[in-house]
């Protein structure tokens, strides 16, 4: 009789132990807390989401100068936008948790290692706030917005379920003198 | 014949290389480096425009849609590449007897401005995704 009682105390202890933890932690943590802390394993798994169109030219091909970071950089040479290498993606990677948009405005930069002129394709990642960071506005080959198949300026977040603008990504297509 | 002749067209076309940068430079930011489009928003350029090439209205509308029509394109720079979407990517369902687009066909077809596209589409050819 007594070792049942005991039994019972013990589980009594063990279910109330439980509760309190689950309830302390509840207090703790907010639902979105879990739920961004879940995203952040999802989207650093899926680390920097690749564009098909940057697998379609070999990016290491391209000798790079200068520092991604400044508006200066020959890549971006025909950009408007926040620049994601400064918003935790890179000149050609979207931040985590964010999604490139597949609609794009091109242009042409030349890289100054190699004299080339190289096809560049503006992607805009999208699904996050704006990204204040290192807002940068070149307007090279720009046209006004009525051509806005090749205006800098237009907002390209499109064909993304999150329209939200976050930052600019700039990819080469090719060479333009081929 | 046919294929042998599309054969050393596009032979031409790819070396002279100008109708593919134009591509890139003013249509693939939204049908994609590859053409595939984005549908239902983008329309595909494989395969259906070479089944177009059976209707003669359709001929026209390629360089009437306002992405063609509205470019920075000259007349014959947009024929090339409206030709060479043709040939690289509906060379499968072009019509046997299928002739290129002239510059002169693409100038007088550019002006006739198409204020509605896609009631021009369902009238001549079909809706998207049917």
């Amino acid at each position: 009789m007594k070792i049942d009682k005991l039994i019972d105390s013990g589980y009594y202890w063990i279910d109330d132990a439980a509760r309190r933890s689950a309830l302390s932690l509840a207090r703790k943590l907010s639902r979105r807390n879990f739920l961004s802390r879940l995203g952040m394993m999802l989207a650093g798994a899926a680390a920097f989401p690749l564009l098909p169109v940057s697998r379609s030219f070999a990016q290491s091909a391209v000798q790079e100068i200068g520092d991604p970071a400044t508006c200066e950089y020959w890549r971006y040479c025909a950009m408007s936008g926040s620049l994601c290498a400064c918003c935790g993606g890179s000149f050609s990677s979207c931040p985590p948790g964010t999604q490139p948009s597949p609609i794009s405005w091109v242009g042409t930069c030349r890289n100054p290692v190699d004299g080339r002129d190289y096809l560049m394709s503006y992607n805009d990642c999208c699904g996050k706030s704006s990204c204040s960071r290192c807002g940068c506005h070149r307007t090279e080959r720009d046209k006004p917005v009525y051509y806005n198949g090749n205006s800098s300026t237009v907002y390209w977040c499109f064909g993304v379920e999150d329209t939200s603008y976050n930052c600019t990504v700039s990819l080469v297509l090719g060479y333009s003198d081929e | 014949m046919m294929a042998l002749l599309m054969g050393l067209l596009l032979a031409q076309l790819v070396s002279a290389g100008s109708p593919r940068i134009n591509y890139l430079l003013h249509c693939s930011g939204c049908h994609l480096p590859g053409a595939e489009g984005n549908p239902p928003n983008v329309p595909t350029l494989h395969h259906e425009l070479g089944r177009m090439m059976n209707v003669h209205e359709m001929r026209e509308y390629l360089v009437r849609v306002p992405g063609s029509a509205q470019s920075a394109l000259s007349d014959a720079d947009l024929a090339a590449v409206v030709n060479w979407l043709l040939i690289e990517f509906n060379a499968d369902t072009l019509p046997p007897e299928f002739e290129l687009l002239s510059t002169d066909e693409v100038s007088a077809a550019r002006k006739a401005i198409l204020a509605n596209p896609l009631e021009y589409r369902i009238t001549h050819w079909r809706n998207y995704g049917e």
